[in-house]
């Protein structure tokens, strides 16, 4: 997949409002292929909405988003898991991990889906971002910094043409955000995929292509 | 697989579980009990006679005392009253009897000695009402022996009368095949012989039966000229306990030879019983399944955020329903061999028990009841998987 575009796009909560100044909402907006992307907001513009359009959580919107110029009402159950495990990966903001598993099961359970990173690849990216010694541990017991760290690597498990992060380093200090943002625009490099990572106030120092504002 | 399992076993209730498991299998363990003692006992109503089923009945007219003169009213079936008896809504089919023509004698005897002779009769039913080997009871133009089949009270006057008194052998059922019956067939200018060969005794009918295809051809032969009207005839019906056939009877003033309705009274009565006892076993069944619903409603419900995850990072709607279809699955899969190892323990006891009172039983085809169940297995598995899916699409869909 090449291009994610928003045409004429708006959340239905918003349909009353006639003040939206908005760079994404009732705007022609096209996401490419291998580049990075920052979305600003404030709070309540509709930032996680936004991401819940494009990962097909919901559907509450006016106008179109359309994946390579097809309109993502189309899609099936069956297009919507073929794209989330193959073309967009999503960091979630509420993170969606599962308590109940250690940290390497939350990562393995979507690696399972298409074994795309070895064990030891996994292993490096928990060293990596500093959380090597809690690989076992039961991601209830983690700080939320530490589980934010545990979903970005599962982010990465799969193949994926854009990476969609929800305030990925909320709870990050400079030195652990900066891991974190290597790893990803390395893991993005790689796959030559998109980024597109949402912010309401800190957000990672990266090369961004263009920065748009909610 | 096993990391969603871990997932999504969480607030499974087992005590739900057990509910349903033992609830189904009690349902189960009836409907197949209901079916295969009914298979197993049904055999003891109807064993009596293998010839003919409980299901014909055989009618004559009343002989009055005037009839024996000459003077009462005709004593056997027109055409037109057998139409209109086949019109009857409770009558499948009516066949005539029809008797030899000519005069017939016949001795019988064991290894060529000749013990007992006397004058008598054939007489025949359609081919069709007759339950016997058909190639047993065969009869073409030019055969050398004729199969005979004898009312059962022949053999009783045979062996406690005669054999008895005369010194004889006694002859039982399984050696009948094994007299000698040389019968001589006169009539129309000819005197010949054939052979008779015994293939069995019947309850029900009170003569002497040949095969259709003989009386045809040995009337013909001895007997060209005559045309006589059947005297009786017989009826198979659908359900032998059906009031309108006795009102029938009495009205039109005929009478039903002997009362061995009971038997296929029986049967029916049997059947019914069983029928009861089955739909119990399925309400009990249904129930078993409501439970089971309700638990996996309850646990979806428990488990959707987890489930909605899944859905989120990939997993498709299919593969997040695999576990629980696969638990249902499993459950009523024990559920059938749990069943099937009980019947086999009940039929055990139950067999031993009939066996003291009817020692020939020996009871029927455990197959029907092993598919009956396959088939129950089968269709509540699906429904079950079934329901699975769609609490699985509802949560896709975001519904609660």
């Amino acid at each position: 997949m090449d291009t994610i575009s928003l045409n004429n796009a708006l959340p239905n909560v918003f349909l009353q409002r006639t003040d939206i100044k908005s760079e994404i909402w009732r705007q022609q907006v096209s996401f490419e292929k291998g580049k990075t992307y920052l979305i600003e907001a404030q709070s309540g513009t509709g930032k996680s909405s936004l991401c819940s359009f494009i990962i097909g959580y919901r559907h509450d919107f006016d106008g179109c988003i359309l994946f390579d110029g097809k309109d993502s009402r189309k899609l099936k159950a069956a297009d919507w898991t073929g794209l989330r495990q193959k073309h967009i990966s999503m960091l979630f903001q509420e993170l969606r991990l599962f308590p109940e598993l250690t940290a390497i099961e939350n990562v393995e359970i979507k690696n399972s889906l298409a074994a795309h990173k070895t064990r030891k690849e996994i292993e490096l990216w928990f060293e990596a971002l500093g959380i090597a010694d809690k690989i076992e541990a039961p991601v209830r017991l983690m700080s939320f910094g530490q589980q934010q760290r545990v979903a970005m690597i599962r982010a990465l498990v799969q193949p994926f043409d854009f990476l969609l992060a929800d305030e990925p380093i909320s709870h990050l200090d400079d030195e652990n955000s900066k891991a974190m943002a290597d790893i990803m625009v390395a893991e993005a490099q790689k796959q030559e995929a998109g980024i597109i990572i949402t912010s309401i106030g800190k957000h990672m120092a990266l090369p961004y292509d263009k920065t748009y504002s909610l | 697989m096993n990391l969603v399992w871990k997932l999504l076993r969480r607030h499974i209730s087992l005590p739900q579980l057990a509910g349903f498991f033992f609830a189904n299998l009690l349902g189960m363990l009836i409907v197949l009990l209901s079916l295969q003692f009914y298979r197993d006992v049904k055999p003891v109503f109807s064993e009596e006679d293998g010839f003919i089923r409980p299901d014909f009945l055989i009618l004559s007219k009343r002989i009055s005392a005037l009839g024996t003169i000459g003077l009462g009213s005709v004593s056997t079936f027109s055409e037109k009253e057998m139409n209109e008896l086949a019109s009857q809504p409770f009558a499948k089919r009516v066949g005539a009897f029809t008797a030899s023509q000519y005069k017939v004698s016949c001795s019988m005897g064991i290894d060529g000695v000749a013990q007992l002779g006397t004058e008598m009769f054939f007489e025949s039913v359609p081919d069709a009402f007759v339950d016997a080997d058909l190639q047993k009871w065969h009869f073409d133009e030019g055969d050398e022996v004729v199969p005979i089949i004898l009312p059962r009270t022949y053999l009783a006057i045979y062996n406690f009368g005669f054999a008895q008194s005369q010194n004889l052998p006694k002859i039982s059922e399984s050696v009948a095949g094994l007299v000698e019956m040389v019968i001589s067939m006169r009539g129309n200018g000819r005197n010949e012989f054939i052979k008779g060969k015994v293939i069995g005794f019947s309850t029900r009918l009170n003569t002497i039966l040949a095969p259709e295809s003989f009386i045809r051809w040995s009337n013909e032969r001895y007997a060209p000229d005559a045309d006589a009207e059947p005297s009786r005839i017989i009826l198979e019906v659908g359900n032998p306990a059906d009031d309108a056939i006795v009102n029938y009877i009495n009205a039109k003033g005929y009478e039903m030879e002997d009362d061995k309705l009971d038997a296929g009274r029986m049967t029916f009565f049997l059947r019914l019983v069983s029928g009861i006892v089955m739909t119990v076993g399925l309400l009990i069944s249904l129930l078993s399944f409501y439970i089971l619903m309700l638990s996996i409603y309850l646990l979806v419900e428990k488990n959707s955020d987890k489930m909605r995850t899944l859905l989120l990072i990939g997993y498709s709607p299919a593969r997040v329903a695999l576990p629980y279809q696969m638990l249902t699955v499993g459950i009523n899969l024990l559920v059938f061999m749990l069943a099937v190892v009980a019947l086999l323990c009940l039929r055990t006891q139950y067999m031993q028990m009939l066996a003291n009172v009817f020692p020939k039983m020996q009871g029927g085809s455990i197959l029907p009841a092993i598919l009956l169940g396959l088939s129950l297995l089968i269709v509540v598995s699906i429904a079950n998987c079934i329901v699975v899916r769609r609490r699985i699409n509802g949560i896709w869909n975001n519904k609660r």
